[in-house]
């Protein structure tokens, strides 16, 4: 930890502080920096950290990583996806694969990819073949899948979008009866792109603490920091502790491509259920680069509906933050990032896999129960 | 996925710019910062392959200390 860090950490141990506050963050960059940098056990044991919705491959709709199977193994395309989802697994017998890595395994063309630029370097590659990018992700991903779109792609490139904006998680929290956390540290690339004020629903309306953090121990604790203080003093107001990159207005270059290609729709998270204006699907203009479109039979609409998570993961209720990794009775006992059970512990954004792999081994629900 | 990797602009043809960062050369895509000026030497923030934002020397070392602790646990 750096001296910066340490100065942050005092600054929030003299504070005069209740039995419990919960602050919530909503990025899997942010819940790995804290896990990494062990900030749980550094800040005083009356601040709770509560990981929230900030893994876009945990919520991305079963149906949509069922199709984008059914598309590898019913057409002769080249599937591309981000590498965290091909591991993701769908509810179907056995006998059928149940991840993009199985199809694979099964004979289907799916490979992984980091950027769209690859997406469209493997189109440009692959003439005679159709290729789908399969592209998963909240707005800082979406953006450059947008900016890929505006820039012009080859005519054999389709995008299976499954786009996700971060805050209406958030106000659909907020508007349940129980949110579950007292303040909240917002994203810091996420607000890089769409500017920060796009939190400043949280304070207005919620009247709850926010501060905008990047992803150093040093951000984040300030964070902590301001979302307290202004917590004790009843004052909330939309602080920036990433002043660095996030600007008020953020990336608007990126937001005009962003809103040349795609419109905000509702949309379906897995295991939680449709969440109004809350996803990006391509304009009219673009269709002809929808493989929804150009490959519509790979559909099933009996899909839709939510609490499709496998069969004993409560990976919904970890990305709603109602409760930690380890309270899950599978954690650690059938699900390993070896071996994972559900999204979350798939994907490097999950907080069951960023809890695992921080060392947190001890399953909290089973010693619990045998208290 | 969010986290971001910063690295140093090397050269510039267009919307790519050859990117360095830790002795690793990537192409990275300036289309979303076409409005900005961006120039050789300068760091940016690279998002799947895209640069999101600009920013300074300071900024990109202090965030790299964190990455090279992430890699040496990993
Ligand atoms: S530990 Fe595994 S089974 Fe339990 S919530 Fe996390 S991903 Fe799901």
């Amino acid at each position: 930890m750096t001296a910066d860090a340490r100065t942050w950490l005092r600054r929030i141990e003299r504070l005069p502080l209740p039995h419990s506050v919960k602050i919530m963050n909503v990025c899997g960059g942010h819940e790995r920096s804290i896990t990494m940098a062990g900030l749980r056990k550094a800040l005083p044991g009356n601040i709770e950290l509560v990981p929230g919705p900030g893994c876009p491959v945990c919520i991305c709709p079963e149906e949509d990583v069922f199709e984008a199977i059914e598309i590898a193994l019913g057409e002769q395309v080249i599937l591309l996806a981000f590498g965290d989802m091909l591991r993701v697994p769908v509810n179907r017998p056995k006998s059928e694969p149940r991840s993009l890595e199985q199809a694979r395994t099964a004979g289907a063309d799916v490979r992984p990819i980091a950027s769209p630029t690859e997406a469209v370097r493997i189109a440009q590659e692959n003439p005679g073949r159709a290729v789908v990018f399969f592209a998963a992700g909240f707005e800082t991903t979406t953006a450059p899948v947008a900016a890929m779109l505006a820039e012009g792609i080859p005519d054999n490139l389709s995008v299976l979008l499954s786009g996700r904006l971060t805050w209406p998680a958030v106000a659909m929290l907020l508007d349940s009866e129980r949110p579950g956390f007292d303040a909240l540290v917002a994203p810091g690339h996420v607000a890089t792109v769409m500017g920060t004020e796009q939190w400043r629903f949280v304070v207005e309306k919620h009247s709850l603490p926010t501060a905008v953090a990047g992803f150093t121990p040093q951000s984040l604790l300030a964070a902590f920091y301001s979302t307290l203080r202004q917590w004790l003093e009843g004052r909330p107001f939309l602080d920036n502790c990433y002043p660095q990159l996030a600007r008020p207005q953020g990336n608007p270059t990126a937001q005009r491509q962003l809103h040349q290609v795609m419109e905000v729709v509702d949309a379906n998270w897995r295991g939680i259920g449709s969440i109004p204006a809350s996803g990006f699907a391509l304009r009219e203009a673009y269709a002809a680069h929808d493989a929804r479109r150009r490959f519509p039979d790979h559909a099933d609409p009996n899909r839709k509906r939510a609490g499709e998570m496998p069969p004993g993961c409560d990976c919904a209720q970890v990305v709603l933050g109602r409760i930690y990794p380890d309270q899950c009775r599978l954690y650690g006992k059938g699900c390993t990032p070896r071996n994972p059970i559900g999204p979350c512990m798939v994907s490097d954004e999950g907080a069951c896999r960023i809890w695992w792999s921080g060392g947190l081994r001890e399953n909290r629900a089973m010693a619990e129960k045998t208290r | 996925m969010c986290l971001g990797i910063p690295m140093r602009i090397a050269a510039i043809d267009g919307f790519n710019a050859r990117c360095e960062a830790k002795g690793v050369e990537r192409d990275v895509s300036l289309f979303m910062l076409q409005d900005e000026s961006v120039a050789v030497g300068d760091h940016v923030m690279v998002h799947v392959g895209y640069a999101i934002q600009k920013l300074s020397q300071e900024e990109a070392d202090s965030t790299w200390e964190l990455l090279d602790q992430f890699l040496d646990d990993a």
